[in-house]
């Protein structure tokens, strides 16, 4: 479904992904790791083309290089911001269905109600400004945003970063239930490795802009280079 | 924007508040006011809906604008050309003018790729650039001499618009008209769309909002409105040289007007304008002959200080706390 073949950013004189080539199938939910700087959110930002990239990334056979941010977010590929991203001046109802008139191209104020309910924020729809949001929530009404796009790739970035054990836990049975509800394919940011362990079927590991591992999350936790990355004493 | 809101995107407040506009604009023939008096009024409204204009790319677009004397200049100019050297009669040669100000505005399409104080710098250096060109076009434009022979505004069904009457009822009417464009626009998903992108960008790209298009359209749109505008000034005031249709005046009142009465609102840049400029032509003027402008900056800072959403947000505090109903989305 997404195939990333060489894919190179620079900034300036700074390596940030470095020839990474990998691809997701259609309906897998891959884990994306990788230390602090290792290039993951510079990763979601060339798939969602906020970040110009070298290489080539295809997505449903399609080559979505040179394509602008919101042509590729129409083409099906949705994402969130590890900090929530709202339009804050909106209602929750109305920032999704700013998302599905733009993002889908259509109205379906059933579609918006159905990703409600599924978000748990219905009773939130129309009562405030999402400003107003709870973190927790802000999170759900980001993952609806992107959901109200209707998209067939969902990239989240460190969605479940900031929430308690039992939060997180709640949440990622909810990432289980969309995954299952809406047929999406997952890319998930994520630091976790528990985390990783019981929701991905594949983790796929950057560190300093270098893809190191791919595989299974028992694989890839077992692999020294990963231990190494994460315990600093590779590039110490 | 509920569902039913937004299927209805003149609604009847929207239509209430066209309708109080027309009221109170008519206000002033119905209490019998002097062509003087007229005569300023006119100004006022010249400078409400080149505030409307301002405050749709300020507001909705996200995109401040210190250089809409560019846009105004260019409609005064290419009206009074198409009328005089063309024949073209004035009432269709206006929006004539407002499309050749939108022309001229897609030379501005590069500077949506700024944001904050350079695009201000850059449409600034933009109006510059016009004020230039009419001034060293003579051929066409009569140079730092001006055009003083074309036409003014004409007479239809025995209605003299070129009469000081006429003049009010036509431009009070155009800022009518111009402020229900801005309510649908407002009300739109567009309008939603483009407010998001004055906050959030990356946001509101990420799910499908093609920015770049959405603000040229407003650019494009603001820059028709100043054009008719400057059109309509220009065939009710008769002359025009570079340094007065390319003025900064016409940059920097409507934004005095807009924050003044309050650019978050639609109605707020109409009264701001024209409240700002009555006090400073009627009271401060007459207080301080020379130099009355301090006064004006005098009460444009204490309004930014203790009413940041201006008159509009002013307004509506007094309703909440008088138990009316707070709208904040006048």
């Amino acid at each position: 479904m997404l195939a990333l073949d060489g894919v190179t950013v620079r900034f300036g004189g700074l390596l940030a992904l470095s020839n990474i080539t990998f691809t997701v199938e259609k309906g897998e939910i891959l884990g994306l790791v990788g230390p602090n700087g290792a290039g993951k959110t510079t990763l979601f930002n060339c798939i969602s083309g906020l970040v110009r990239a070298r290489g080539r990334i295809g997505f449903e056979g399609k080559d979505m290089t040179r394509l602008p941010l919101h042509r590729r977010a129409r083409s099906g590929i949705g994402r969130t911001f590890q900090i929530p991203q709202p339009m804050h001046h909106l209602t929750v109802r109305e920032n999704l269905t700013v998302a599905q008139v733009f993002g889908a191209g259509r109205k379906d104020p059933a579609r918006i109600a159905e990703i409600l309910d599924v978000m748990e924020l219905s009773h939130k729809a129309d009562a405030d400004a999402a400003s107003a949001l709870a973190l927790q929530e802000l999170k759900r009404l980001e993952i609806a945003k992107a959901l109200a796009t209707e998209p067939r790739l969902l990239l989240l970035d460190e969605v479940l970063a900031g929430l308690e054990s039992n939060a997180k836990r709640s949440f990622m049975l909810k990432l289980r239930e969309l995954h299952a509800l809406f047929g999406l394919t997952i890319v998930i940011v994520e630091h976790d490795i528990e985390t990783i362990s019981n929701l991905c079927t594949r983790a796929v590991v950057l560190n300093f802009g270098q893809l190191i591992a791919d595989g299974t999350p028992a694989e890839v936790f077992s692999n020294p280079a990963v231990v190494e990355s994460y315990t600093g004493t590779a590039h110490a | 924007m509920s569902d039913t809101a937004s299927s209805r995107l003149l609604s009847g407040r929207s239509l209430a508040m066209a309708g109080g506009l027309v009221v109170v604009g008519l206000l002033p023939l119905a209490a019998g006011a002097s062509p003087y008096m007229l005569g300023l009024l006119i100004s006022s409204l010249i400078l409400a809906g080149l505030g409307l204009s301002w405050a749709l790319l300020g507001n909705l677009g996200g995109m401040v604008s210190f250089g809409h004397a560019a846009f105004f200049g260019v409609g005064s100019y290419a009206s009074a050309l198409l009328a005089a050297k063309l024949g073209v009669p004035v009432l269709l040669a206006i929006p004539l003018a407002g499309g050749v100000a939108t022309l001229s505005s897609l030379a501005m399409l590069p500077a949506l790729r700024l944001s904050g104080p350079y695009f201000a710098l850059a449409i600034l250096a933009y109006a510059q650039i016009f004020r230039i060109l009419a001034t060293e076009a003579s051929w066409l434009t009569g140079g730092a001499a001006g055009l003083q022979r074309f036409p003014g505004l004409p007479t239809v069904f025995g209605f003299n618009f070129a009469e000081r009457h006429g003049s009010y009822v036509l431009v009070l009417g155009m800022v009518v008209l111009c402020a229900l464009i801005y309510v649908v626009i407002r009300r739109s998903y567009v309008g939603i769309a483009l407010r998001a992108i004055a906050e959030s960008e990356d946001a509101t790209r990420v799910v499908g909002v093609n920015s770049t298009l959405l603000k040229t359209w407003m650019l494009m749109l603001s820059a028709f409105i100043a054009g008719m505008f400057g059109a309509l000034n220009a065939h009710i005031i008769g002359f025009l040289e570079p340094d007065y249709a390319f003025s900064g005046i016409w940059s920097v009142m409507p934004i005095i007007g807009a924050v003044f009465g309050g650019y978050r609102s639609v109605i707020g840049p109409v009264f701001g304008a024209v409240v700002i400029y009555m006090f400073d032509q009627v009271i401060a003027k007459s207080l301080i002959p020379v130099g009355h402008q301090i006064l004006l900056g005098i009460v444009l800072a204490g309004m930014v200080l203790l009413a940041p959403n201006g008159l509009a947000g002013l307004v509506g505090r007094i309703f909440s706390r008088t138990g009316g109903k707070h709208h904040a989305r006048a």
